[in-house]
């Protein structure tokens, strides 16, 4: 089974909702088309071509890039944020890497050497290492590190959040120092992208017990962590920034060019913004869709605005237990699919979104492989529709125009993190446009830690409004469509039966020949959206900013929104000028 | 006066120990503890059980409180939850840093509050007293965190003329004159929140003594004005800005969360936001303790400050005339 993991950003929005106000009137953003092809990042293109720079890349220099939090961990067994799985992807080689496409890939700076051999079995995979691969502190890199690494995080006493991305395993054996094989219980075709990960130090880790893992150094102090990639860490001043430098002993045959990265962290994201423009920092991950014009308007900034791996949905409850009147009413398709086509999704996308998304009609992503394009239903806003098939279903309007049947009243409360401004806007859309139909949405926020915990976990809401990220790229999410998974122990937080995609979602994990798979996840795609355990929403992504003036890439180096922490691909071969 | 002061004293370690009570109970009542912010959702249950073990949060909450305040009273206020990193080591920077901004603005807003408010006392309704009352409202009225806005986007962004945000560029960290160049925007934006009120008091504080009878009696027997006002009201004037000013002093590490943000400030306002969504229960004891420990200091020194400035206000003997 795979974790998924919720998006909050509730932080990332918080302050900027103040200031919207005054900065409205933007335009939307044309380039609504999904991530897979280039031209769909914003309007100048966000790449240099070689050819603007014929000098090419040039070594040294400072590359600061702000963050709007702190990391807390550099412990790959451990990682659970942004900002440290930045730090985690700058200074730790990873066992594959995956390219534009999110395919498996091993790349120069990989740690194997090649791409899995899978056995005719299909649960056996053996890995081989590169032989070079050193240490900072000059250890070579085995295969017993890998042992290691596996062996930590699926030891239940640890406690890693990345448990259960590896529970699949049967055994690891070590070959020879540059041979692992891994056998699997079960033929698991999500599997391969388990090896997308980043690999500890044994000789520095292997005496600590189990249980202190988390108190331990590594990961926290710069001085007792040992890395493997292009950077070294070397400062963390808590709260303010953290700096990695070029290190001189990196093993890797492909050298970065760049001396130093330093994180800058913003407690404000209207001042980090303001930061990019003034020139004190280079790069900004997420600028807030209030101030991408602004941004835009000054010449040497370019605005890389195109949709990320993340989606949004609104999720319906079928537990009757939720409701006031103790019944969902939710529970026929025909209203599912009434409240789809009350909804102007497009029009959250324009306005909202500034064009910085796309529309989902199902749980995968846009032009990935797993989507299935024209076969999953696409609700287009049609109040009149809606406002017939409620009527089919047997709604009819009560003494106040709001919808009735057998004496409940249509009204329901949406959740969401309050907060989160993206949320707030689209929640109070849905609320005119279910009012338009007869229903009444009784928008909510509230804390995001106390939200998770008293409502989302334990299946406790009418409905809600979150997003998934979607940081691995595998399709595969039966954790939180199968009725295999109710709360608390799984993510299916919605209590949601459907027999025929539970099967389904099992033979998508069994079947590893890539078009099998993508003609299944097709026909999950067409089934889900027709039976809308999800209203899904939209694809989104998170606005990048970089001075074009100073730091430079070719072409096939260019970020690529679609990956997470795709905004530092291949940043390796990138150069400041 | 010494006995008086062991007394308060004591009486203080009582507070602050009920204080440290009700605060962890509090912050112990908030719904979704720091396992859900850290751990969950990436996290699978069984795992985040395992965690909360480790870390002890599946104990009950008084006996966290009681290993918490044992800790303490050693002097070792905790590690955070996320990354075992020893409070003391995040608390005690953002403590000077607040401390550097909130007594910059704070001293030289007095610098100038105070002379001015008993000029204008002297003055009513003239031009510095109007020019006062205006700048007074905009001090009331303007959001600190807009004006900062205005302030950068002028003197930082078109003007360039001044650093945007943080204590110190990044490859001058330390510096003194850095520093001082970064104090300039939010010292000016904290100063006329800080002038506005000050300002006012102090006018108000001198006018209210300078009706008094013997202000008219001092006048009477033909003292010049200038010791009127300055020797014989002021004192008398100053007994309630003091009670203000040590009322206002836990300000100075509280901090001012919107400012710091704003300005990229690393001090303890901006920390106190940041740990309480991420709900770090140390962090926030010691933060809550700090400012507590501030309080009963304010109050204690405005006591002491009222038996110097005046006479009359005598403690210890006679049952004491303030309490």
């Amino acid at each position: 089974m795979r974790k998924k993991k919720w998006v909050s950003s509730f932080t990332v929005f918080a302050l900027a909702a103040v200031l919207i106000a005054g900065c409205t009137g933007n335009k939307p953003q044309e380039s609504a088309s999904p991530s897979a092809s280039p031209s769909a990042t914003s309007s100048e293109s966000p790449s240099e071509s070689p050819s603007a720079s014929p000098a090419g890349p040039k070594d040294g220099g400072t590359l600061t890039i702000s963050t709007f939090s702190d990391m807390v961990s550099v412990n790959p067994i451990f990682i659970n944020d942004t900002a440290s799985g930045d730090l985690d992807a700058l200074i730790f080689a990873k066992l594959y890497d995956l390219d534009r496409n999110a395919n498996l890939a091993a790349e120069p700076w990989s740690l194997a050497a090649e791409l899995p051999q899978v056995a005719a079995d299909n649960k056996t995979y053996v890995i081989k290492l590169k032989p070079n691969a050193k240490w900072s502190d000059g250890q070579p890199i085995t295969a017993e590190d890998v042992k290691f690494t596996f062996d930590t995080i699926r030891n239940p006493d640890v406690g890693s959040p990345a448990i259960s991305t590896l529970d699949k395993i049967d055994t690891i054996t070590v070959k020879d120092p540059q041979t692992v094989e891994i056998k699997l219980k079960q033929v698991y075709a999500p599997f391969p992208y388990s090896l997308y990960i980043s690999i500890v130090p044994q000789h520095i880790l292997k005496d600590v017990p189990a249980k202190e893992l988390k108190a331990h150094k590594f990961g926290v102090d710069p001085a007792q962590t040992v890395t493997s990639g292009p950077w070294k860490w070397t400062e963390w001043t808590q709260g303010q920034h953290f700096t990695i430098e070029k290190d001189p002993n990196y093993w890797g045959e492909k050298k970065p060019h760049i001396d130093k990265i330093v994180y800058k962290i913003y407690a404000d994201q209207n001042t980090e913004v303001q930061a990019l423009m003034k020139g004190d920092v280079q790069m900004t991950e997420a600028i807030p869709l209030t101030q991408i014009e602004a941004v835009k308007k000054q010449q040497n900034l370019n605005v890389i605005l195109a949709p990320g791996p993340q989606y949004e949905y609104i999720q319906f409850n079928f537990k009757d237990e939720n409701f006031p009147q103790k019944v969902s009413p939710f529970k026929s398709q025909k209203t599912r699919q009434a409240i789809a086509y009350a909804l102007n999704r497009q029009g959250m996308v324009d306005n909202v979104l500034k064009g910085a998304g796309a529309l989902m009609n199902s749980p995968f992503l846009p032009k990935s492989w797993a989507d299935p394009g024209d076969k999953a239903v696409n609700y287009a806003y049609d109040p009149e529709k809606a406002k017939a098939l409620l009527a089919e279903d047997g709604w009819k309007p009560g003494k106040d125009g709001i919808l009735e049947k057998d004496g409940i009243r249509f009204s329901f409360e949406l959740q969401y993190n309050a907060g989160n401004s993206r949320r707030e806007q689209v929640s109070a859309i849905v609320q005119q446009n279910l009012k338009d139909v007869g229903i009444e949405v009784i928008p909510k926020g509230i804390d995001f830690a106390t939200w998770i915990d008293q409502n989302v976990t334990p299946g406790k809401f009418p409905a809600i409004l979150l997003g998934w990220s979607l940081s691995n790229p595998d399709p595969d999410a039966e954790s939180i469509f199968s009725s295999k998974y109710f709360p608390p122990a799984g993510q299916n937080s919605g209590w949601y039966v459907n027999k025929e995609l539970d099967e389904l979602w099992v033979k998508g994990q069994q079947t590893v020949d890539k078009t099998e798979r993508a003609k299944i996840y097709h026909e999950i795609g067409e089934k889900i959206s027709i039976d809308l355990p999800y209203v899904f929403l939209y694809q989104y992504g998170l606005p990048q900013g970089v001075d074009a003036s100073k730091v430079k890439w070719a072409e096939e180096d260019r970020p690529e929104s679609s990956l997470a922490y795709g905004y530092l691909f291949h940043i390796i071969n990138w150069w400041l000028e | 006066m010494t006995e008086y002061l062991i007394r308060r004293l004591l009486q203080s370690v009582l507070v602050l120990f009920l204080i440290s009570i009700l605060t962890f109970a509090i912050i112990h009542a908030a719904p979704g503890g720091p396992t859900q912010v850290f751990l969950a959702p990436g996290l699978s249950p069984e795992a985040a059980k395992v965690q909360a073990h480790n870390l002890g949060l599946d104990q009950p909450v008084p006996v966290q409180y009681l290993k918490w305040i044992g800790g303490m009273l050693q002097g070792d206020l905790g590690h955070t939850f996320k990354n075992n990193i020893p409070v003391g080591d995040i608390l005690w920077p953002t403590v000077k840093n607040t401390i550097i901004l909130m007594a910059s603005a704070w001293i030289l807003s007095l610098i100038i509050a105070i002379p001015w408010g008993i000029y204008n006392s002297t003055r009513e309704y003239g031009f510095s007293d109007h020019t006062s009352n205006f700048i007074s409202y905009l001090g009331f009225a303007m959001p600190t965190f807009w004006f900062g806005i205005i302030l950068q986007q002028t003197f930082a962004l078109k003007l360039d003329l001044l650093p945007l945000s943080d204590m110190y560029d990044m490859d001058k960290q330390g510096d003194v004159g850095n520093l001082i160049l970064h104090l300039v925007l939010p010292v000016t934006v904290l100063s006329l929140g800080f002038l506005a009120g000050y300002v006012k008091y102090s006018r108000s504080s001198m006018l209210e003594v300078l009706n008094q009878d013997y202000v008219r009696t001092a006048r009477a027997k033909g003292l010049k004005e200038r010791k009127v006002v300055y020797r014989h009201a002021l004192r008398n004037a100053l007994i309630p800005i003091i009670t203000i000013l040590g009322l206002d002093l836990p300000i100075l590490v509280g901090g001012a969360a919107l400012t710091e943000n704003v300005f990229n400030w690393p001090g303890m306002g901006r920390l106190f936001v940041e740990m309480a969504v991420a709900r770090e229960y140390s962090v926030l004891m010691s933060i809550t303790l700090v400012v507590s420990v501030m309080v009963v200091v304010g109050n204690l020194l405005a006591d002491i400050l009222y038996a110097v400035v005046d006479p009359r206000v005598q403690y210890g003997r006679k049952g004491g005339a303030a309490a």
